[in-house]
């Protein structure tokens, strides 16, 4: 019996030892954040403590770029989310420059990469997060065009300069102060000239979905419409769903041989994480001549492209999508003007110019 | 038993100490999480942000409070983040494209969502079905009954009387936590002062000696379900609002914050335990973990780590405490 009490009062320290390590996180940084914690409260009423040795911060609190006063310039980032190849890079991307910014003394804060989970729910949140931080610039990549919409308009209302880059939300044109992005019709459009190109004779196509409702989903599929209607050699099987996902272009492409077999000529995905997939099981199934292609022009897709397991991926430079944002953020900063639409072209990349896009 | 020991932790005697955590446990992490974030990130302790999270939770809110129902019987909703899609879709072909009137049109999506709850209580409780499966399946039933409604195209909701639901206030008060705050009440309520929910108890602690003592368990399963789906509608119609937009993407994932908000709160899996006020602090802590490592700006890349690790931690440190099983 003792030792049972003995057991459970050890049991009970480490309980405790562990939830003092679960609050760790939080702990740990108060540890090293006390001096401007300390410094700014009785310097507040003065100045902006921290900023003031920067000899260029005051001159900054000048120009139009602290939109609150705060005499401090703060940038927000919302992503669309962490987790898609193709969104992965431009965060790490994001992350280099604003950390080399803030470094550098050009911004005195970023929020870092704000996780917004595909979700334009979770993308109003982090809105109301980035006014609560005092932001002034905020780059915002929509999960939706018009669900997202309202994180958009509530940053503007609060003055913020809201940049939305890769895909518009339908207030973007009236409220944001720049664009930076791609035309996704037209990247429908390139799907299907690809594949018109590759088989003259026309046959039997599937197309494979995004997450239906997805801005992306919705444009890439009207370009790729419009283009096949007046291609009469062409009949589609049919739209799958994929939900953006691999796996299910792959089932999608197996289960169509199976019906359709030689009559299946290619396979177009809003995608080419789902291209790819879908081109290796046709690959697998011994079916190289069906043409597979998709939107992106992620990092397995270009090889694949390069080793010439697939014809062609149209890429979109996301990285490149970002960096314009920033160009905007530098000239508002610098005090320049920029150019309120930036659209970064989608790029067909085919075995001759694979290198150049190939990390 | 041996020489009783007298230990004391933190100066008070080590029963009362644990008598104390035991009921208030998940309050005393909450606090020291307010007191922790708000020394870190000075933007974090303004009522403002305050106000904002209790908006930003008043969706999973709802959803946690019907989970907390059905997993008290002892089952799961998996089907709550599909019904926020239906009711979605519903209103947005409602209100936009049939220009029905919204609150009329907030009733019809309502009354889906609380038909969807019923059904499944319905196959849990007529056929013992598990659960688990069940609602697995509707999900997957409602969520395409939006697409099929939505075409799978999003259906802007320009009405401002409905984009009120979300926008407008109370004095400083957004009318979204005043509909948590009276749902909250009546759950409450409803869950410690009623006849249904000593019978939700119940029917989750033991089955057997519930029918045995004339409790009815397929009426007690059914209830919890159709709550749970009636809640889950009104989440519907504030994310809806919120976003202005009806798709039947949305709500993907939001039954296992729900589910967390739950267990923090001292839900039990094995059924028969749970307390609303446990649940109102989960539901508060799964909102400030969000918004406070976001303003302190913890990369985002840990931040679920930590959530999952705050939530293990949390809820191990009440199980001990309170030397609870499962």
């Amino acid at each position: 019996m003792k030792n049972m009490k003995k057991g459970l009062a050890l049991l009970l320290a480490g309980i405790m030892v562990l939830g003092m390590t679960a609050c760790g996180a939080k702990e740990e940084t108060p540890a090293a954040a006390p001096e401007p914690a300390k410094t700014e409260a009785p310097a507040k009423a003065e100045t902006p403590a921290p900023a003031a040795t920067d000899a260029a911060a005051p001159a900054d609190s000048a120009i139009p770029a602290d939109v609150n006063g705060d005499g401090k310039i703060t940038i927000g980032y919302i992503s669309k989310n962490l987790v898609d190849p193709f969104h992965a890079p431009i965060n790490a991307a994001a992350q280099e420059i604003f950390d080399q910014m803030k470094k550098d003394g050009k911004i005195d804060d970023w929020t870092g990469i704000l996780d917004g989970e595909t979700d334009p729910n979770k993308q109003i949140d982090r809105a109301d997060e980035c006014i609560t931080k005092n932001c002034d610039m905020v780059i915002i990549l929509p999960a939706e065009a018009t669900a997202s919409d309202p994180a958009v308009t509530k940053m503007a209302d609060a003055g913020i300069h809201v940049i939305v880059v890769n895909s518009k939300t339908d207030s973007t044109d009236k409220v944001a102060v720049s664009y930076c992005g791609s035309d996704d019709v037209y990247a429908g459009e390139l799907l299907a000239k690809w594949v018109i190109e590759q088989v003259p004779d026309g046959g039997k196509y599937a197309h494979c979905q995004g997450i239906i409702g997805n801005s992306a989903q919705i444009q890439r599929g009207e370009g790729l419409a419009n283009t096949m209607k007046d291609h009469p050699e062409f009949e589609s099987v049919g739209d799958f769903p994929c939900d953006w996902a691999a796996d299910k272009a792959a089932n999608v492409a197996t289960d169509m041989m199976n019906k359709y077999g030689d009559d299946l000529k290619a396979i177009i995905c809003d995608n080419d994480d789902m291209s790819s997939a879908a081109q290796r099981a046709c690959n697998d199934a011994g079916r190289k001549d069906i043409v597979c292609v998709g939107v992106d022009g992620n990092q397995k897709p270009l090889e694949m492209v390069k080793a010439g397991e697939m014809g062609a991926t149209v890429l979109q430079d996301g990285v490149g999508q970002v960096k314009a944002a920033v160009s905007v953020i530098d000239a508002i900063i610098a005090g320049q003007s920029f150019e309120k639409e930036n659209i970064v072209p989608f790029v067909l990349v085919t075995k001759d110019n694979v290198d150049q896009y190939l990390k | 038993m041996a020489v009783k020991e007298e230990k004391k932790v933190l100066g008070v005697d080590r029963d009362k100490f644990r008598m104390f955590m035991g009921k208030y446990g998940i309050g005393v992490v909450l606090f020291i999480m307010i007191i922790v974030i708000s020394i870190m990130e000075p933007a974090f302790r303004s009522a403002k942000n305050f106000i904002n999270v209790a908006t930003q939770v008043s969706i999973n809110g709802m959803i946690s409070y019907g989970m907390c129902l059905v997993i008290t019987t002892g089952g799961i909703d998996l089907s709550v983040g599909a019904q926020l899609a239906l009711v979605s879709c519903i209103l947005g072909q409602f209100i936009t494209n049939f220009g029905v009137n919204p609150f009329l049109a907030c009733l019809i999506a309502l009354l889906a969502s609380t038909a969807f709850g019923f059904l499944n209580g319905f196959f849990v409780a007529r056929f013992n079905m598990f659960p688990f499966v069940v609602t697995l399946s509707t999900q997957l039933i409602i969520r395409g009954l939006a697409q099929v409604i939505s075409g799978g195209n999003a259906i802007p909701l320009t009405s401002e009387t409905f984009q009120h639901i979300y926008s407008s206030k109370v004095g400083p008060i957004p009318l979204p936590i005043v509909i948590l705050f009276v749902v909250t009440v009546i759950v409450y309520i409803m869950l410690h002062w009623t006849k249904f929910g000593r019978y939700i108890f119940a029917v989750g602690g033991n089955v057997h000696a519930a029918i045995a003592s004339g409790v009815s368990e397929f009426w007690t399963k059914v209830g919890a379900y159709t709550i749970s789906g009636l809640l889950a509608g009104i989440a519907g119609i504030i994310f809806t609002a919120k976003t202005s937009s009806a798709q039947s993407n949305i709500g993907i994932g939001y039954e296992t914050d729900a589910v967390a908000a739950c267990v923090l709160g001292g839900t039990s899996f094995a059924g028969g335990v749970a307390t609303i006020p446990g649940v109102v602090m989960g539901i508060f802590i799964i909102g400030f973990i969000y918004n406070g490592m976001n303003l302190i700006g913890i990369e985002s890349y840990y931040q679920s780590m930590t959530k999952g690790a705050v939530i293990i931690g949390a809820v191990l440190l009440d199980m001990v405490l309170n030397r609870k099983k499962g």
